[in-house]
């Protein structure tokens, strides 16, 4: 079984059977997961901020790294497999966007993350079928290519799915 | 089973684990004097021919590419910056406690180092943004430090994540602080400053590592510096580098508007930078601490 690796600002997709898509520790960063039942194609985005305005350069570097770049770059990338451009028949998942305990308005990036990737993912048409968004914890989050499970883990938890 | 630690105990941890070189020391009460000159942090480092060594293979490591060769260490300190410098002396001396996995955190070795290290590089960026009257390394320094208590007790807390996890979420702990303390009776801020005043750190760090989850709890002069590492703290952890299972099982501390001014949106650049400025320092600073 391979591994493909996602870091904070990557995105990436794969229709290897065996393949299992993986990002560690999403913290405020909200994980974007496209899964194309036509093309058995999985896609994920790592995003970290809600808006790619605040350094444009960063953005075409690592157009992942924000949800107003992540979003189209992933379904240009999924489009390299078959998929439809702009994301039809597509079913989206959505986890990670925590917040610290207390938080302020400050400091509720994870919530402003969620909120920027499900305005752009409207536009497209797009809504979440299951979403573990928000709360206190660090996720890590593991997706089958094969069956297309969405397994979450975070130290000190069972591990889940949704 | 009971594993506490008693007050007793955490001494003979503390005593088991070597002192700061004399230079590191040194280096830690200079930097930590808002009046010291950089002159003062160059001539400690020539003192200690092993620090010299090492500062100068970060300043010429692949990560600052440069062009030709450092060889002069008073051109290599200048450029890398106190904080650097900071860095690898403490990394020199304590690297194993920063580097060990730490299995009651179930946290993998190099966690903690990672940690700390956007810790620091957080803490200093609030203060440049705030324009607080703070020294911005100082600020590095204490961040690095602020969470060593967790090497401390880690061994004693093994097996014991899911539990506080728990405890924190059904509301019978009130953060994890307070769950360490059922567990095996010894917060990890309370460990680290044990172990902060064996090793003679000057007082603001003590202060920081003790109160950097509560900072209005911190003396009045080290209070500030406190909040800025406390602020840097949950910027590591919301960024996805919070150690282990604690990863935001603290409250935010929202006192923290009267003393550092943030500009709205502060968040969105600091974690920016944040992660630039780690790929930057891991890489120069790699074997360093993880
Ligand atoms: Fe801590
Ligand atoms: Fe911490």
């Amino acid at each position: 079984m391979a591994q493909v690796i996602l870091g904070v600002g990557d995105y990436g997709a794969s229709n290897a059977p065996g393949d299992e898509v993986k990002t560690f520790a999403l913290g405020s960063c909200v994980s974007v997961i496209l899964l194309d039942p036509k093309t058995r194609t999985v896609g994920m985005a790592h995003v970290a901020l809600p808006d790619s305005s605040i350094n444009k350069a960063k953005a075409t570097e690592k157009p992942g790294y924000f949800a107003d770049t992540a979003i189209p770059a992933l379904l240009a990338e999924m489009a390299k497999f078959g998929c439809h451009k702009k994301g039809k028949g597509m079913v989206v998942k959505l986890c990670g966007g925590a917040n610290v305990m207390d938080s302020n308005d400050t400091f509720q990036i994870g919530k402003r993350n969620a909120l920027a990737i499900k305005k752009i993912l409207w536009a497209y048409g797009m809504g979440a079928v299951a979403e573990d968004l928000g709360k206190n914890f660090s996720r890590t989050v593991a997706i089958s290519v094969e069956t297309g499970q969405v397994t979450l883990s975070s130290p000190g938890r069972p591990n889940w799915n949704i | 089973m009971d594993h506490k630690i008693t007050m007793e105990n955490l001494q003979e941890i503390i005593q088991s684990i070597p002192l700061l070189s004399a230079s590191a020391s040194r280096l830690l009460q200079v930097t930590a004097n808002p009046d010291h000159e950089l002159e003062e942090v160059i001539s400690l480092v020539k003192t200690d021919a092993n620090l010299t060594a090492r500062v100068l293979k970060v300043v010429n490591s692949a990560a600052f590419g440069l062009m030709t060769e450092i060889t002069s260490i008073d051109r290599a300190i200048s450029y890398l910056g106190e904080r650097i410098i900071v860095s690898i002396a403490i990394g020199d001396c304590a690297g194993k406690l920063f580097e060990k996995e730490l299995s009651g955190y179930e946290a993998a070795g190099g966690a903690l180092w990672k940690h700390d290290l956007r810790t620091a590089i957080a803490a200093r960026e609030l203060v440049v943004q705030s324009g607080a009257d703070i020294s911005p390394d100082l600020a590095f320094t204490a961040g690095l430090l602020h969470d060593i208590g967790k090497s401390l007790i880690s061994d004693y807390l093994k097996d014991t994540a899911p539990d506080a996890v728990s405890q924190i979420s059904s509301q019978d702990s009130y953060d994890y602080l307070a769950a360490e303390e059922k567990l095996v009776g010894i917060p990890h801020t309370v460990a680290g400053y044990e172990l902060a005043k064996a090793w003679q750190l000057p007082n603001e760090l003590c202060e920081v590592i003790l109160h950097h989850h509560k900072p209005s709890e911190a003396a009045e002069e080290a209070r500030a510096l406190t909040y800025a590492v406390h602020l840097g703290d949950n910027i590591a952890m919301l960024g996805g580098f919070g150690t282990g299972s604690d990863s935001l099982q603290y409250h935010l501390d929202s006192g923290y508007n009267e003393y550092l001014n943030l500009p709205p949106k502060v968040l969105d650049s600091v974690m920016l930078e944040v992660d630039i400025e780690f790929q930057k320092l891991e890489q120069s600073l790699e074997g360093m601490g993880g």
